[in-house]
């Protein structure tokens, strides 16, 4: 393979490829505020500039410049070389690239810090970027000198309404494109662009149009700065008080990798943020899914309720046990949860089916809705394909709803709330039965049970989730358990020894085990996918 | 009742005796911060003692490595909280070190004056404290008047009496206040005339000698095999004065003696620490002389110091200062390090490790106290229970420094 070096650091580099992203692989961090390694490299912002040492047979290319002489008090010829932006240099081989080591490179970089600042309003104390803003940390690294513009600052328009979601803050944007270049080259909607030129200049949407449709989230996710903020988070949180876990996005089949950013002294969500996975979201998330983080908060089952009232949990585990007592095999059917984990459903199997000998097997979920060729994917489950692992011969939950509406049917034990149909008219059908069911939402099934215990949802326990891809990825724990809540598989072990049966499991760590032997794909420790070599349907 | 035994050698009555065990503190008036001896009594002598320290225990170290570099600070000063100063300089020197900083002579010099001052302080509450615990009320008062002196000249300068926080990394809080020379100049005299007054109603007086003298020796050889430092170690006739044998800020273009002591007893201590004094005045003095009336103060690092209220106000270079330094602290390198300075007590070390983040990795501190006090057993053992209290006052024990 080639290199090159960087400050005296071999960087081996593949053929086309720039700079910045040779040594971005090697984990070293060329400043940069334009460049994003998902989008188009316009080099505009200046802050990636690298020194290129001239071959030996070449001439150095320099320009002349004025230099500040503090000593003669005076401006005196100097010569400073060409730099390079180094998100748009193709990296060669056997070019020495400076970057820390070269005066000129720091000099140019305290200039394009000093410059991008100029007319930077003194937002931080109320700016949803603080603590997380390049111009922040990068003022600390490169730049560390005090202003020296004392006119007072062009304004620009402020909290500007790019559309239902995004506000736009002109003064703080340093115009970097990043949101017009997302716009255009992922969403594959040009919605955006600029206008005017030098101080003047500002993003703006296209006349007759709003920033929506399906991505606008992500618009403020690639600003570097804060100029682009999103009206669900604006305000709502500091972000030095989050803390983040590795999640699996719960909108869509498609399991989009992120964190999911929480505040542990109130325990609660805030916000999704993608996390860069190549073999399922790139660097990207959808709206809706960016969405979901809500869900951890709302539509919760966090008591545990005989009918409709709450009750302990020692009350509501001898309800449940009575409930599904006498039910024969054949007259009980067990719903999987295409919302719940892997390890959720694993424990329904094992108390369902290898102990209680139950036949009739179905799966619940959400209904299928908008799909498209970036992301979104039909169906609203994030763990349809684990069902399926776990119980290959489930079937569709209008057999449970025809099968209990025929009385053949009388016994329900069920994972999840969620049902397809109207929740309301589905739990019509499903009160002939008794249900039972552990969940983590309200739904269909919830409505209609005869007893419901409450399960932690993804942002409580760990879990894995195979999307439609067959990509398996685990969550890591966020939040505290909200209420009475414990995670599924635990509140069916509960269950099932309430039932004076022998469900044995008392660590996710062993229902772990049981999964990787059973299945061929490697479960991955810390939430990066690993794909397993099947393809996608 | 036991029968009498009569069957003794040589006939000699003696009652039968069971060593007395006596509990001394953890809270009693002439136990300095809460410690508690455990006495194995003969009579009133004392057979064995067993000194056990961590009643007071706030886990010092552990909440240093929680908040940024800058937090320490108002920790530091609750460590020998009679002398704060010395404690806040002895922690800015430790990461500046590390940072690879010097501060400007003015700060030196000033840096200087304050932490003499303090040290004129802790050894007037320890001397003052011991003879009041020896029934000696009136030089107490003595000498407590002449710390509010000083403690009026801290609050003048740092606005606040006794825990100052004044320390900064790369400087201090404040430039000196316009007075401050004026202040320390007026104010020295009239303390070194009541310390010299104090002395007298006590060198003079039988009792305060006779439970002084010949009292808790320890050898010199002794008290460095206990790695005791400082004015204690000093008594016992070893001169190691670290402002001497590693001279930091500008000890070493100050002249000043260090006094020691000959047979390392409770007296030789109590004079040594009122001879210190003397020597602290003309360090005071002499910094006042040497320290530039105008001048930077701290050094000019947007790393480490906080910009102006007015440039983070008005500035957005200044707002991210500020914000970086507050929330998450100056980025101390990645690195190791040992600084150590003379304390009210002697050796103040700051053991620190950075990881290069905005937090300390790792803060240790080697307190003065701590070898002192692990002392104390050896230097009662065998003396009278009364003998406690003068060689457990002479030795300055401070809870807060000992806190490990």
């Amino acid at each position: 393979m080639p290199t090159f070096k960087y400050d005296g650091v071999e960087i081996p580099f593949e053929a086309g490829e720039t700079i910045i992203q040779a040594a971005a692989r090697q984990g070293i961090e060329i400043p940069h505020y334009c460049w994003h390694p998902g989008l188009s490299a316009p080099a505009n912002c200046r802050m990636c500039l690298v020194e290129i040492m001239p071959a030996a047979n070449q001439r150095a290319v320099t320009l002349d410049i004025l230099e500040w002489d503090a000593a003669l008090g005076d401006y005196k010829p100097a010569k400073k070389p060409k730099l390079q932006p180094a998100c748009q240099m193709a990296a060669a081989d056997g070019m020495d690239v400076r970057g820390d080591t070269s005066h000129h490179v720091k000099d140019a970089r305290k200039q394009v810090q000093e410059f991008l600042l100029l007319n930077h309003p003194v937002d931080c104390p109320i700016c949803d970027q603080s603590g997380e803003c390049k111009l922040q940390d990068y003022w600390l690294e490169h730049g560390q000198y005090h202003k020296r513009m004392r006119d007072e600052p062009i304004h620009k328009p402020k909290a500007v309404e790019f559309g239902p979601t995004i506000v736009y803050d002109a003064e703080r944007c340093v115009m970097c494109t990043r949101c017009i270049r997302f716009m255009d080259e992922v969403a594959q909607d040009p919605v955006l662009d600029m206008r005017e030129r030098g101080n003047l200049n500002e993003i703006m949407v296209a006349p007759g149009r709003q920033l929506d449709g399906h991505y606008t989230f992500m618009t403020e996710h690639v600003c570097p700065v804060g100029a682009l903020t999103t009206k669900d988070f604006r305000f709502k949180a500091r972000v030095w008080f989050l803390r983040t876990a590795d999640t699996v996005c719960q909108g869509c089949a498609t399991g989009c990798s992120a964190h999911l950013d929480y505040d542990p002294r109130v325990n609660r969500a805030y916000r999704y943020r993608p996390r860069e996975n190549a073999e399922v979201n790139k660097y990207w998330m959808c709206d809706e899914g960016m969405l979901t983080y809500r869900a951890a908060h709302e539509g919760r089952i966090i008591e545990p309720r005989i009918g409709s009232k709450v009750a302990s949990e020692k009350k509501a585990l001898a309800a449940a046990a009575a409930a599904l007592e006498g039910a024969a095999a054949e007259h009980l059917a067990v719903v999987f949860s295409a919302q719940h984990s892997l390890e959720d459903n694993w424990a329904l199997r094992e108390l369902g089916v290898t102990l209680l000998g139950a036949k009739n097997l179905y799966v619940s979920g959400l209904p299928d809705g908008y799909e498209d060729k970036i992301l979104i994917h039909r169906d609203k489950n994030p763990n349809t394909r684990g069902v399926a692992e776990i119980a290959a011969d489930a079937r569709p939950f209008a057999d449970l709803l025809r099968d209990v509406g025929s009385g053949k049917i009388t016994h329900v034990m069920a994972l999840g709330g969620a049902t397809p149909g109207v929740p309301e008219a589905d739990a019509e059908v499903l009160r002939r039965a008794q249900v039972v069911t552990v969940a983590a939402h309200e739904g269909g099934l919830s409505l209609s049970a005869r007893v419901v215990l409450p399960a932690c949802s993804w942002a409580e326990a760990s879990g894995t989730y195979v999307n439609f891809k067959r990509i398996r990825q685990v969550t890591e724990k966020a939040l505290e358990p909200q209420g009475a809540s414990a995670p599924g598989w635990e509140q069916l072990a509960h269950l099932g020894r309430a039932m004076g049966l022998d469900a044995s499991w008392t660590r996710v760590k062993q229902i772990r085990a049981q999964l990787q032997a059973a299945a061929p794909a490697v479960t991955s420790a810390r939430g990066a996918a690993l794909p397993t070599t099947e393809v996608a349907q | 009742m036991e029968p009498l035994d009569l069957e003794l050698e040589e006939g000699e009555l003696e009652l039968p005796a069971e060593p007395m065990h006596l509990n001394m503190g953890p809270s009693h008036p002439a136990m300095h911060g809460t410690v508690r001896i455990v006495l194995e009594l003969s009579g009133e002598t004392i057979v064995k003692a067993d000194v056990q320290i961590g009643y007071l225990h706030r886990g010092f170290e552990k909440m240093c490595e929680r908040g940024t570099w800058a937090q320490v600070f108002p920790y530091a000063d609750r460590l020998n909280y009679v002398s704060p100063m010395l404690n806040n300089v002895g922690y800015a020197l430790a990461v500046e070190k590390l940072c690879g900083i010097v501060v400007p002579d003015r700060c030196q010099w000033y840096r200087m004056a304050l932490g003499e001052l303090a040290r004129i302080s802790d050894h007037l509450t320890c001397t003052g404290a011991m003879a009041m615990e020896l029934g000696a009320f009136t030089p107490f008062l003595w000498f407590l008047k002449a710390r509010e002196m000083i403690w009026d000249i801290m609050e003048e300068e740092t606005g606040a009496r006794l825990t100052h926080s004044f320390g900064r990394i790369g400087g201090v809080a404040k430039p000196p206040s316009d007075g401050f020379k004026d202040l320390c100049r007026g104010a020295l005299p009239r303390i070194l005339d009541l310390v010299e007054e104090g002395e007298k109603m006590l060198l003079k007086n039988r009792i305060f000698i006779d439970r002084l003298e010949n009292v808790g020796i320890i050898s010199g050889a002794d008290a460095l095999a206990l790695s005791w430092t400082g004015p204690c170690l000093r008594a016992s006739g070893v001169a190691y004065d670290i402002r001497k044998s590693h001279p930091y800020l500008k000890y070493d273009e100050v002249d000043f003696d260090v006094p020691v002591g000959g047979r390392g007893d409770n007296m030789d201590r109590f004079l040594v620490r009122l001879a210190e004094i003397r020597q602290s005045r003309r360090i005071v003095e002499q910094s006042l002389d040497r320290m530039a009336d105008s001048g930077p103060v701290n050094v000019d690092d947007p790393r480490v110091m906080l910009p102006e209220k007015s440039e983070v106000y008005t500035t957005i270079e200044g707002t991210i200062q500020h914000f970086k330094l507050i929330m998450e602290g100056a980025k101390v390198p990645a690195g190791e390090v040992y600084s150590y300075t003379e304390g009210g007590n002697g050796e103040l070390g700051f053991y620190l490790v950075s990881d290069g983040s905005g937090t300390p990795y790792r803060v240790r501190i080697r307190p003065p106290c701590f070898p002192i006090t692990a002392g104390l057993s050896k230097l009662i053992s065998g003396r009278m229970l009364s003998d406690i209290v003068p060689t457990f006052g002479s030795l300055n024990m401070i809870g807060g420094e000992c806190d490990h």
